[in-house]
């Protein structure tokens, strides 16, 4: 098992061609990949932080495109700790649409998700949005604000080691109802099975063996199960 | 990126229901161009959940061909004859719309064995990663007018009280029989039950009646007519699936079986489908000379090699070309303020529990599915109880009365909302030269072993030969299209970068290893 100590998963939606991809590979890989085109076969994809002294593993979700004709499914929001919402500032348009994704982030996620607003493209000289505008509609819907460009590598470390950073916080903190907390917990919270993010849990079924499936006991009051196999490292 | 549709398609899938999108999934994971369309602002078609609200105004809807006969009904507190006790939460009509959004209502809801099909693609495909699931907490039977337990692993069948020990024995004996029972090499006991019945067999095995009631009914799932061949086969599906997850052999997805479809779009989707819903088809035709299928949709025409479509979303011009519409499933929703057996069923707020039914003649049965706020598809502090039987009539409250009898008799809990409507099927049969393929409407069963059967099947067609839904590479694993870092000069690289890159050549190397 890797170490760390906490797994979050962050979501990413806006318009296409905001530059959510972008902002993803930059940060995962520090590539800013040229042209636009959809990437197929990427799923999320995962980076491990040190924040204040603990190994974060970062798992970040792209929309695969499916915001194209606004189609994203709904389980895309399920059980996200923190939720991206990008706009290009030099586009109106991508501006115009956030109360349609405001709406579509509050049916389906978390009522407690951690929700940033990000205006993407600072490197681009037409600017459409003042950052004012987003900072106050960000401050109006309760949510943390950044400008970034993924191009120039500005502010994109940041946006995810303050997401990070917030999260730990929550799931520091007693407050018990946060969003955040660490896998194995919120799997005994919710009682949720993964059934197997690692490609041991093929081997294991194809094996007929149960370890690494998460075997549990059933002995709490609520019949909840716990998983060891999406479950925090050592 | 364009906002127009491409025209040019290896595949059209029509319906975001469960076999289709099992099939769009298949299709691109292979590398076939697909464009999933759905004429619905949801994803799921008939598959689909709802929350209160959604479920209501689907109800309400002139009748669509793949739902019928839909009826609901508010029981109000007012008419109510039992007082309304303090503690009790008040829970009105316009407190259950309140939160609407909580609820998760299926129209075909399922129960998965968790070593059944279903789960085991899932694992293959690496769509696991896509959905959660809880354990059942209970299996429950009715006994004596009761609604108990049903013993599932070892521990549960010594500590149960419901049980006597020599039915504990003989419970252990029975279970055993079927575990090492095989169909190829049968004794001379086993041979003799071939073409009877279940029951016949049951009976011989001289369990008591208790005993012979909790086989039947909910480890064997099976009625008076259920071969012996069969129910064996169904109970050793039992075996199979327990001591995997929970206590019970069984899993629901959490929020609903409606998430099951997306798992499966979004696999689709990451593999390069396009997908659109609230999009209809005004058309669809043959190409003479390409035996192309085009589609016109929205003013524009789109062109397919393959079109796979939803009974329920065939375009009314080829509609007649698939067959007659047939009533297929009866189901019951019902909305209440208590979980349905005692408090073992139901510890910490209610369990996700499941329970077969048989009539008393034992030759028609039900699947009653009890969801509690622990599977994310209701409020905390209510239930949702859901029924399902085979279709005998045009009248879905009529055909499970028998059923509602059973499970509101003794325990009369306080009903909220209900709900009755029916889920239809159609007789299309596939002609071999066509390239326009429809897929079956939800049958009536457990899990999802025939709908997968009918995906495998459509696929299978178009794409003989290739693999179905063979296991989508982890993260970690992969090296994004057309920047393979290797090809980079890794001199010309900052050195933050060259880390980076050994650190993926490595991670690269580590696979090759494992694998």
């Amino acid at each position: 098992m890797e170490d760390y100590k906490f797994l979050f998963k962050i979501v990413l939606v806006g318009n296409a061609g905001v530059g959510k991809t972008c902002l993803v590979r930059r940060f995962t890989q520090g590539l800013f990949p040229p042209g636009q085109g959809a990437t197929i076969g990427v799923d999320f994809m995962i980076k491990t932080v040190e924040v204040e002294g603990e190994k974060i593993k970062l798992q970040i979700w792209d929309t695969a495109g499916q915001e194209r004709f606004r189609s994203i499914t709904q389980s895309y929001y399920r059980s996200a700790h923190a939720l991206i919402l990008v706009y290009d500032i030099s586009c109106q348009p991508t501006f115009d649409c956030l109360p349609d994704w405001l709406r579509e982030i509050q049916e389906y996620a978390n009522i407690k998700v951690l929700k940033i607003l990000v205006g993407n493209k600072t490197d681009r000289h037409d600017r459409e949005i003042p950052t004012e505008v987003g900072h106050y509609f960000a401050k109006q819907h309760e949510m943390y604000f950044l400008e970034t460009s993924a191009k120039e590598a500005e502010n994109v470390e940041r946006l995810f080691y303050e997401i990070a950073a917030e999260l730990i916080d929550q799931a520091r903190s007693k407050d018990g109802s946060s969003a955040a907390t660490t896998a194995a917990q919120r799997q005994t919270d919710s009682g949720s099975i993964g059934l197997g993010f690692s490609s041991l849990s093929a081997k294991a079924a194809q094996s007929n063996c149960c370890s690494g499936l998460g075997l549990g006991n059933n002995d709490n009051a609520s019949g909840t199960v716990g998983s060891n196999n999406t479950s925090q490292g050592g | 990126m364009s906002d127009e549709l491409p025209e040019d398609y290896d595949l059209i899938v029509i319906g975001t229901g469960f076999v289709e999108s099992c099939i769009a999934a298949a299709a691109s994971r292979i590398g076939k161009n697909v464009l999933h369309i759905d004429a619905n602002e949801y994803y799921g078609d008939v598959w689909s959940s709802f929350n209160l609200d959604a479920l209501i105004n689907l109800l309400e809807q002139r009748p669509e061909a793949s739902l019928r006969n839909a009826t609901y009904r508010w029981h109000d507190r007012s008419t109510s004859t039992e007082p309304i006790s303090p503690s009790h939460h008040p829970w009105t009509r316009e407190a259950l719309l309140a939160k609407s959004r909580r609820f998760s209502i299926d129209l075909c809801p399922r129960i998965l064995y968790a070593a059944g099909q279903l789960v085991q693609l899932l694992i293959k495909s690496n769509i696991c990663r896509y959905a959660e699931f809880r354990a059942l907490d209970h299996v429950c039977m009715r006994y004596n007018e009761e609604i108990v337990p049903v013993p599932c692993s070892r521990s549960d069948v010594f500590n149960t009280k419901a049980l006597s020990i020599v039915e504990k024995r003989l419970l252990m004996k029975f279970l055993n029989g079927c575990q090492v029972y095989n169909i190829k090499k049968c004794n001379d006991d086993t041979l003799a039950f071939r073409g009877k019945t279940f029951q016949d067999y049951l009976q011989s095995q001289r369990v008591t009646e208790k005993i012979a009631s909790c086989i039947m009914q909910s480890i064997a799932l099976s009625n008076v007519n259920t071969s012996f061949e069969e129910g064996m086969e169904r109970t050793q599906r039992f075996l199979r699936s327990l001591g995997r997850y929970g206590n019970t052999p069984f899993l629901f997805p959490m929020y609903g079986c409606g998430e099951l479809p997306q798992c499966f779009c979004r696999l689709c989707a990451v593999y390069g489908g396009i997908y659109c819903l609230k999009r209809a088809v005004d058309n669809v035709s043959l190409d003479a000379d390409t035996n192309e299928v085009l589609l016109s949709s929205a003013g524009k025409t789109l062109r397919a090699k393959n079109l796979v479509c939803a009974f329920g979303q065939v375009p009314s011009q080829i509609a007649s070309n698939f067959g007659e519409l047939r009533y297929n499933i009866s189901r019951a929703v019902y909305i209440t303020a208590h979980p349905l057996g005692g408090e073992e069923l139901n510890k910490g707020g209610g369990g996700v529990n499941m329970m077969r039914l048989l009539t008393d003649s034992g030759d028609r049965d039900a699947i009653f599915i009890q969801l509690s706020h622990y599977s994310g598809t209701c409020p905390e502090g209510l239930y949702i109880f859901h029924l399902t039987t085979p279709a005998a009539s045009n009248d879905p409250a009529d055909d499970l009365s028998p059923f509602t009898a059973q499970i509101f008799q003794n325990n009369e809990p306080e009903i909220l909302f209900s709900s009755f409507f029916t889920i239809t099927s159609s007789t299309f049969s596939h002609s071999n030269t066509s390239p326009i393929f429809c897929t079956d409407a939800p049958s009536y069963e457990l899990d999802y072993d025939a709908a997968i059967a009918n995906a495998r099947d459509i696929f299978g067609r178009i794409y003989a030969g290739s693999e179905f839904l063979p296991r989508a590479p982890d993260p970690e694993e992969i090296v994004v299209d057309g920047e393979d870092p290797s090809a980079l000069s890794e001199h010309n690289l900052p050195d933050d970068l060259r880390s980076q890159l050994h650190d993926l050549e490595h991670s690269t190397q580590l696979i090759d290893i494992g694998e």
